[in-house]
């Protein structure tokens, strides 16, 4: 008891004052903002598909570019609210990501049973996971970076959806900038691959965001 | 009640606003709060307040993620309760790697524990070069010849304990001297 009544001195002593990190909506909006400006610094660099106006106007391709929008918004809302401790109480809107990835499964379901006949396998494979992965990378490290600033009580999925997050910045640029309509190949390596980063993102988290 | 988590509140916004005795009162406030919470998880009274301890720490050093406007209560048990869990997934993971060393030498506790077969001189060397608890166990009892349960009484550890301890000091050895 002695010491805790020590402790509770040392630390009033210590005690400075000190700014409110900000509402976790405002902090995923400036998470957003910076992945956007991130995006299109990359698309401005590789420059975009050259019939993107025109697929833009193929139901199924803006279908899977709306609902990988819809989990870049709700991964970054869940990430800032899996940064406090208390999820800021809002428990529920941290669940987000799941209905977002919902949405995107049933989309990617559709173009899929749309793309009659088949669009032909590009050649290459691996090499689209591979530029997701080095486009991603950055982002995922700030994102960590930024995390570690707070006090998660979820590291692990804190640090999943963190690159859940960073994973739809490089799947965003790279289904705007290739040109490619095989859905099989997408799926195959452009999406499924996130699965491994977000187990990945989960590991990393446990470890980077303990405090 | 009502009046108890307004002050909470209040207390909070103080102390985020660097008022040392307001930050003093919450803290013993959330102690005040938080011992029986802890005290209904956990077996001993140490523990308890260790525990009590760290969880203090760990809202000092997070109260920046609190901005005053949400209920205070949920706030502080996330981080009573995270850190809670990261005590009993400790404590269990340590009893766990306890009872692996125990069941592993279930067979080797039948044997005399102080019968080695080199002499303690000839290996004195190695001994010298282990964990310094473990070192003064085998030189106990292979040097000065007392028992595990001597042994255990003279250093303050329990028989099982000091036995354990042996026994990953001989496994250390027997490596070592390839046997």
């Amino acid at each position: 008891m002695d010491n805790i009544n020590e402790l509770i001195d040392k630390l009033a002593q210590d005690t400075v004052p000190v700014r409110p990190a900000h509402h976790p909506f405002m902090l995923s909006i400036e998470w957003m903002v910076v992945a956007g400006f991130y995006l299109a610094a990359a698309m401005m660099l590789s420059g975009a598909r050259h019939d993107l106006l025109l697929k833009l106007h193929d139901p199924w391709f803006s279908g899977e570019i709306a609902a990988l929008v819809g989990v870049f918004i709700s991964t970054a809302l869940s990430a800032a609210l899996l940064s406090y401790p208390d999820l800021h109480q809002k428990r529920r809107i941290a669940f987000a990501p799941v209905a977002a990835f919902a949405i995107f499964v049933l989309v990617m379901l559709f173009a899929w049973r749309a793309d009659n006949p088949p669009a032909p396998l590009p050649v290459h494979s691996f090499e689209c996971t591979l530029s997701i992965t080095l486009l991603s990378v950055l982002p995922a490290g700030w994102i960590f970076f930024v995390m570690r600033q707070f006090a998660s009580t979820h590291s692990h999925w804190a640090g999943g959806i963190a690159f859940l997050f960073a994973f739809s910045i490089g799947a965003l640029w790279l289904r705007l900038y290739e040109q490619n309509d095989s859905i099989m190949h997408v799926v195959e390596w452009h999406y499924l691959p996130m699965i491994i980063f977000g187990l990945i993102g989960m590991w990393l988290g446990k470890t980077v965001l303990k405090w | 009640m009502t009046d108890q988590i307004d002050n909470l509140e209040a207390l909070m916004k103080q102390s985020l606003a660097g008022d040392q005795r307001a930050y003093a009162a919450l803290l013993h406030e959330i102690s005040r709060l938080l011992r029986p919470f802890l005290a209904k998880r956990l077996s001993f009274t140490n523990e308890v307040d260790d525990l009590l301890q760290e969880i203090l720490i760990s809202i000092h050093k997070a109260r920046h993620t609190y901005d005053g406007n949400r209920p205070c209560k949920p706030w502080v048990y996330a981080i009573a309760k995270f850190r809670l869990q990261d005590h009993l997934r400790a404590h269990y993971s340590d009893q766990l790697h306890h009872a692996d060393d125990l069941s592993e030498m279930e067979e080797y506790l039948q044997q005399d524990v102080t019968e080695i077969t080199l002499s303690y001189e000839s290996i004195s060397g190695e001994v010298e070069k282990l964990p310094e608890k473990q070192a003064i166990i085998l030189r106990l009892m292979h040097q000065e010849g007392y028992t595990a349960k001597e042994v255990a009484e003279k250093i303050g550890m329990k028989e099982s304990a000091v036995k354990v301890a042996a026994h990953r000091a001989y496994k250390v050895l027997r490596q070592k001297l390839g046997r």
